[in-house]
């Protein structure tokens, strides 16, 4: 991979929103430039004493992913913010992150990457992934907000480890995860992964893993 | 911040003022009500919006996880015994507690005159349901793709129609209406889904998480007309009395409909909650939070339905019945075709497994298939069916299986054209449609026309609507899943380049 001056820096932007309005944050990207992207659907929890009280704190919502680069991707962004005003409550929350390749789209030169500025800016927030088996997506986010967190979004998924593909009757099957995406500052983001990693023993094989990622820039986090 | 309630709130809204607003227009225009008649209307109407909202949320957090939850449980003791086994016994108690089903089975039985008892109906339609229920989770682990299995399962009903009456045709085909209630539909939904979720191939997992409802509800039709022809009892021999209510009290209604519909409620959510209560203790082992929070989904069920249904019951019935009547009495018959398939149309929104339904739709298709347009060819299908229907009562000529037959070849013959998702998606629709919402309105509606048109006889024009509902969107969600696959060749290779 070539670096050179007039190289580009791409990035990952995330925006997740109620359940309806994914379509519509995909249209006002692509007046700004952004070329496309993905939309799948997650849920996301609430911090409210009377709903937790009557269960109904879960709530639909849509999770749009979208490269560009990064000029792009700023612009998108404030675009957003000034439409869908994520700075209000309930909003929903935009962030970009960083991405070292890019393949596929005929737009960005992925020769053209430049990963050296990684880490020059000025990173609040982390992102934090954790996968675990179905059924543990809440025991993932209840141990995050003790440590701190506000809530988190709950994406369902598949996947398996090395010894979990099975076959059932006919059908091959692969394990239900969840995968719980939570927005941290950065100087609680080790409280609430020690957290997480302590309550839902992470460190015993097969119970899941955590990552984290740095995020550029965030909006609708208060 | 009560966003997750006013968010169901709304959706729920939306889909109740439609009927409100055309009944208020025919009451201002063509068949004024009676005062009180419409008072209770919008009452029942209120009672219908507050119920719906908190039972979509109790089915969101009760009923459909204990169902996803079974599922996978079930697949997952990778033995073919239990899947067959428990698949049975969960269909049977099931519809065995179902009301609607008690009450098509009483009808039958006085219609018959006794010759098929209401203990013999109620079991041998369950025992239908459960066999069904089995093979359709048998369909699903061993791949068996759910048009040849729907093939199968309506030639052999078509062989059955041969030697079954006109009379108990049109019982057959409501009683696989009665069967998928408002909490069955959600149940098996659920059920359907919790299996197939667990598939690797993603394509398979989205289709096959639908087409249980519709297997589960051939099931009863199969029963009823093997039932009728066993006894030989293939006339009606008696006929029922419907009893126009022209009560002008306001809410006595309601409180009167309360002890019935409190017991009904009960009695069919009972066994959902015996089997996840017993599960709870040998599989599901969920720790104390989300074992309580599925209780609490059980009493928003239930809670949520008792309202539903009262207001339903003592609201739209009577609303019903009252306009069909003097819808009829008018000298243009074309208003009765004409408003019945607005209402028709507009009735469906407020049918409770249908917002269930499309919610699994967009779950399953992550949004790829949206709610609107499901619920665009399914209102369309019902009023079509609704104004097929009023026809039939209009001119005596026409049988109910001069619909059905050519009605059900087809469907039959689009499974093999539309995508395989719409076909599943398209046969559930049909029981679902169904619900408690039609079965007492629409049927209302017809019931009252039937009762002012001369030869049109109130208990075979009756029956037989149902059946219509159920009909119909086989047609038009497999119509749309066509519109789905053309638009999405003309402009997909584009779209798939630019991705992201």
């Amino acid at each position: 991979m070539q670096i050179n001056s007039e190289s580009t820096e791409v990035e990952l932007l995330c925006v997740i929103v109620n359940f309806g309005l994914g379509s519509k944050i995909m249209k006002t990207s692509k007046q700004t430039g952004m070329r496309g992207g993905t939309i799948f659907l997650g849920k996301g929890t609430v911090s409210n004493r009377i709903l937790e009280f009557f269960d109904l704190s879960d709530i639909r919502k849509e999770i749009v992913l979208m490269l560009g680069e990064k000029e792009t991707v700023d612009n998108t962004l404030e675009e957003l913010n000034k439409k869908f005003h994520f700075d209000k409550p309930n909003h929903g929350i935009a962030f970009s992150t960083s991405v070292i390749d890019i393949i596929g789209t005929k737009s960005i030169d992925s020769n053209n990457i430049n990963i050296e500025k990684r880490g020059a800016e000025k990173t609040m927030y982390n992102a934090v992934f954790v996968v675990v088996d179905k059924g543990k997506a809440e025991a993932v986010i209840d141990a995050a907000k003790e440590a701190g967190a506000r809530g988190g979004t709950i994406i369902n998924g598949r996947g398996s480890g090395i010894h979990e593909t099975s076959k059932l009757f006919s059908m091959d099957i692969e394990p239900e995860k969840e995968i719980v995406l939570i927005l941290a500052e950065e100087k609680i983001t080790s409280l609430i992964t020690a957290s997480i990693r302590e309550k839902l023993e992470i460190d015993k094989p097969g119970n899941g893993i955590i990552f984290v990622q740095s995020v550029n820039q965030t909006y609708g986090l208060r | 911040m009560l966003n997750v309630i006013t968010n169901k709130f709304k959706e729920v809204l939306y889909s109740v003022v439609p009927i409100v607003i055309i009944v208020l227009i025919l009451n201002f225009t063509i068949t004024p009500l009676e005062t009180p008649t419409l008072i209770r209307f919008l009452i029942g109407a209120l009672l219908i919006i507050l119920g719906l909202s908190i039972f979509l949320l109790g089915v969101d957090i009760g009923i459909t996880p204990v169902g996803n939850l079974m599922g996978s449980f079930l697949a997952k003791s990778n033995k073919i015994w239990v899947v067959l086994a428990a698949g049975g016994l969960l269909g049977f108690i099931i519809s065995i507690a179902e009301p609607d089903l008690h009450i098509l089975a009483g009808q039958v039985n006085s219609v018959t005159s006794g010759m098929i008892s209401k203990f013999s109906i109620v079991v041998v339609v369950s025992v239908g349901i459960a066999v069904m229920l089995a093979l359709g989770l048998f369909r699903i682990l061993f791949n068996v793709p759910l048009y040849k299995v729907l093939i199968g399962l309506y030639a052999l009903i078509f062989g059955l129609a041969l030697f079954t009456s006109p009379e108990f045709l049109a019982i057959s085909f409501d009683a696989s209406g009665a069967t998928t209630g408002a909490l069955t539909v959600p149940f098996i939904l659920a059920l359907a889904m919790g299996v197939s979720m667990l598939k690797k191939d993603s394509k398979a997992s989205e289709k096959d998480s639908f087409g249980l409802v519709a297997i589960a509800s051939a099931g009863a039709i199969i029963a009823v007309m093997i039932m009728s022809i066993v006894s030989k009892a293939d006339k009606i021999t008696s006929s029922l009395e419907i009893e126009i209510s022209g009560s002008n009290l306001i809410i006595a209604p309601f409180i009167n409909a309360l002890p019935k519909i409190i017991y009904e409620v009960f009695l069919a959510l009972l066994p959902l909650l015996v089997i996840f209560l017993v599960s709870q203790k040998i599989s599901f082992k969920l720790d104390k939070k989300g074992f309580r929070k599925i209780l609490k989904g059980f009493v928003y069920s239930f809670v949520g339905l008792v309202y539903f249904l009262v207001g339903v019951n003592a609201g739209f019935m009577d609303v019903g019945t009252a306009v069909g009547y003097s819808l009829a009495s008018l000298d243009n018959k074309f208003y009765l075709i004409f408003v019945g398939f607005i209402l028709g149309l507009v009735t469906i929104l407020a049918e409770p497994a249908v917002h269930v339904l499309t919610h699994q739709i967009e779950d399953v298709t992550s949004g790829y298939v949206k709610r609107s347009a499901v619920l665009g060819a399914l209102s369309i299908g019902v009023g079509f069916s609704v104004a097929l229907s009023m026809i039939r009562i209009l001119i005596p000529g026409i049988q109910l299986w001069h619909y059905l037959l050519p009605g059900y070849i087809i469907s039959i013959v689009m499974t093999y054209f539309a995508p395989k998702l719409f076909v599943g998606i398209a046969f559930d629709s049909g029981g679902v449609a169904s619900g408690p919402m039609t079965a007492t309105f629409i049927l209302a509606l017809a019931q009252g026309a039937a009762e002012q048109i001369e030869g049109a006889n109130v208990l075979v024009d009756g029956f037989g609507v149902i059946a219509m509902v159920a009909l119909t969107p086989l047609i038009t969600l497999q119509i749309l899943g066509l519109i789905f696959k053309m638009k999405s060749k003309k402009g997909g290779l584009d779209k798939d380049a630019n991705q992201f």
